[in-house]
């Protein structure tokens, strides 16, 4: 899994890329403590797969952001993704968007 | 139920396992593979064997000769350190829940997690809360076990064995002890966790009501061999006058659970 993040409007875009577990999450994790924002949208466009402690690192990274003031978007969940967050109903939690400018445009 | 399981591929492979205890042969051959994401029942009278068949899968008995494949090993040939690498990819629920008294039932579900991986500790906490949505406690993790029903207790016991993610998940005698309602109640869990997170489970039961309402396939075990393995409808109208004494709970047939008669009065007088 590998992290890269840009900027979009003043926006922290973090686009992941390959499969999100319990050996890579820390990684996810400390990449949103490297490059704090009150704006985030993390892409998972290049997500094949997401376990509960990939979703569990978004919700803490969420409940940081709220806490700030800020506001966070995923965009680009394949349907595989997107059930994992449905299964644990955490796709009521979340802003959910089908593409990165749609996420971009509501979290800037 | 899946029609496609002939398509599927195996995630666990069994060859020819046999195994004795002080020279009484418990298993004689058993083979048979277990196919990916789908519910698999083991079932068969008393000493027929199942639960030393569920002990090797788990890695728990070596057996006499024989392969067990999953994960692409042999782990009948693991020795102990692998063997603990193997387990963290499958969960297991124990037949009366195997959860520590002591401790709150949040951190019973944290314990594979705290055991197996270097994942931060609010991380942790906010798994446990999945998973115990996933069983239907969400709420519960400050509770301790005593605090709860045996229903409840294996449901905690289940949001355990997904702890990790696994992707093959056994389960020994879920619903025995439970009211109708909860095992009604487990068995949906049982197949909602396996259809949604994609799981492959294993389930050893003699609870005919369980079997037929949770399985894709079923093996009936007798005498240490499989007797004959196929769909709940296969089963159901099997012509073996064992499978259908067993799952229509006759005392009297093939299967004979009263030792009488010959030497009885011999070995009195010996």
């Amino acid at each position: 899994m590998t992290v890269k993040v840009i900027q979009r409007d003043g926006v922290n875009v973090f686009q992941v890329n390959g499969e999100i577990n319990i050996s890579t999450s820390p990684e996810l994790r400390k990449s949103f403590e490297t490059q704090p924002s009150k704006k985030i949208v993390v892409d998972l466009e290049k997500v094949s797969y997401i376990d509960s402690s990939g979703l569990a690192t978004l919700v803490e990274i969420l409940k940081k952001t709220k806490m700030q003031g800020g506001s966070l978007g995923l965009s680009g969940l394949s349907e595989k993704v997107r059930s994992l967050f449905e299964i644990t109903k955490l796709d009521k939690l979340f802003s959910i968007h089908p593409t990165l400018d749609a996420a971009v445009e509501k979290v800037r | 139920m899946s029609s496609s399981h002939h398509e599927r591929k195996p995630v666990i492979s069994v060859k020819n396992l046999v195994k004795s205890f002080g020279g009484r042969r418990i298993l004689n051959g058993v083979t048979l593979d277990i196919l990916e994401g789908e519910t698999f029942v083991i079932m068969g009278g008393s000493g027929c064997g199942k639960s030393t068949f569920l002990r090797h899968l788990i890695g728990s008995l070596r057996p006499d000769s024989g392969e067990v494949w999953m994960f692409g090993e042999d782990i009948a040939k693991a020795d102990e350190d692998r063997m603990h690498e193997i387990r963290k990819k499958f969960g297991m629920l124990f037949q009366s829940g195997g959860l520590f008294d002591s401790m709150s039932v949040g951190d019973n579900i944290a314990l594979p997690l705290r055991e197996h991986t270097k994942l931060d500790d609010s991380i942790i906490r906010i798994m446990v809360r999945m998973k115990l949505e996933l069983v239907g406690l969400s709420g519960f993790e400050d509770l301790m076990p005593s605090q709860l029903s045996g229903g409840m207790k294996k449901r905690v016991g289940l949001a355990r064995a997904i702890a990790l993610d696994p992707k093959i998940v056994f389960y020994d005698e879920p619903t025995a002890g439970l009211d109708p309602v909860m095992t009604g109640v487990v068995d949906k869990l049982t197949i909602d966790l396996t259809k949604q997170l994609g799981i492959t489970s294993v389930v050893v039961t003699h609870d005919m009501n369980s079997v037929f309402r949770i399985a894709d396939r079923i093996v009936m075990l007798h005498k240490g061999e499989v007797l004959q393995i196929g769909t709940p409808e296969e089963i159901r109208h099997a012509k073996d006058p064992i499978i259908q004494q067993f799952i229509n709970g006759d005392p009297e047939g093939p299967i004979s659970f009263l030792q009488r008669g010959e030497g009885y009065l011999d070995k009195l007088t010996a």
